[in-house]
């Protein structure tokens, strides 16, 4: 196998889990296959392992369920914010005084902590639930947002400020990957805070599917933590 | 019951005893068929039969020809055998009668 070939085939087993990758790599190098057969064969592998990976329904979940309608509403809460901000904070007195804050800034400041809040939750779900189709959903989760940056047609606003979600979403999928549940009592206090926060919007009427679309995954954690307590509790019964 | 595929990848596997790992068995089942198995199809099988209980894997040693690489070692398990036992008289039992079984041990004219 040529060299460029065989960095096809290494770029291509990068895709597969560590072990595994070694094996293939192993079984190409002794079979002397092309590269670009054995790139394909690497490929092929990697397809069917994806795949197999979608047979269960928390990779549907966390791409369909989450990602795709999440990132949507939260481009949309982004921009609310947005907005909000520019009309409260007015840029000329903002320049002589250093702030001013306007009567709605209360609501502003909820607005901004039930965004951090449920862009971090939304991102811990979907790196927790399916942490092998991870890439998938957070590519799916950017479809959305590129169809919205392509088409934003306001003014005043920047079209970053669609992204705002972003970086509390990001922080989020770290932590479910790194770890797949938090403590039952702190999971209990964040599902609380977003849903406290959400009060404000309970008289307007269209706005309760949107508001329960990206609460619950702070009630899912909940769910979690105590499944994981609960499981906990068992076992120590059991040893003891 | 097994699949085809499935009874090809544990019979390759018993048959190279200690020595069956991913390449080889891949060589055993190409040159037993005439057809070309691939690295996709031989390592989702080999991860669907050790799910099922019928043989079991671990990372062997690495070789210089592998360019210092571990091989994926195989082994059948009791399970398995059964399995392909099973698998084997299925297909003894359903080939009993048909013209080219017949014709082979010449009892049929």
């Amino acid at each position: 196998m040529t060299s460029i070939g065989w960095s096809f085939v290494e770029v291509a087993a990068r895709l597969l889990e560590g072990d595994e990758r070694e094996a293939v790599l192993g079984d190409l190098l002794e079979a002397e296959e092309t590269g670009l057969q054995g790139a394909l064969d690497v490929f092929g592998l990697a397809i069917r392992r994806q795949l197999a990976l979608w047979k269960d329904w928390r990779p549907w979940l966390a791409s369909f369920g989450l990602a795709l309608p999440g990132s949507l509403l939260l481009m949309g809460f982004s921009l609310s914010v947005s907005q909000t901000y520019q009309r409260l904070i007015h840029p000329a007195i903002f320049k002589a005084t250093g702030l001013t804050v306007g009567p709605g800034f209360t609501l502003l400041l909820c607005n901004v902590f039930l965004l951090i809040g449920w862009s971090w939750t939304g991102g811990f779900v979907m790196g927790s639930i399916s942490r092998r189709t991870v890439r998938v959903s957070a590519a799916i989760s950017f479809l959305p947002c590129i169809f919205c940056l392509a088409r934003f047609r306001v003014e005043s606003l920047s079209r970053f400020c669609l992204l705002l979600f972003l970086l509390p979403a990001i922080w989020g999928v770290c932590s479910g990957l790194q770890i797949a549940q938090i403590k039952m009592r702190s999971a209990l206090i964040l599902a609380a805070v977003i849903t406290l926060l959400t009060i404000p919007t309970w008289g307007s009427k269209g706005l309760w599917i949107p508001n329960w679309a990206l609460s619950w995954p702070a009630w899912y954690l909940v769910v979690m933590a105590w499944r994981g307590h609960a499981m906990k509790e068992r076992e120590r019964w059991r040893t003891h | 019951m097994l699949g085809e595929f499935e009874y090809l990848m544990i019979t390759a596997a018993a048959g190279l005893g200690d020595k069956a790992y991913g390449a080889a068995i891949r060589e055993e089942i190409e040159q037993t068929t005439g057809r070309k198995c691939s690295i996709g199809a031989l390592y989702t099988t080999i991860e669907r039969l050790e799910q099922k209980g019928l043989l079991t894997t671990w990372m062997g040693e690495a070789t210089a020809e592998r360019g210092g690489r571990a091989k994926r070692m195989v082994r059948v398990t009791p399970k398995g055998v059964k399995a392909a036992r099973d698998f084997y008289e299925v297909v003894i039992r359903v080939s009993r009668g048909a013209s080219w079984v017949a014709n082979r041990t010449g009892s049929a004219s």
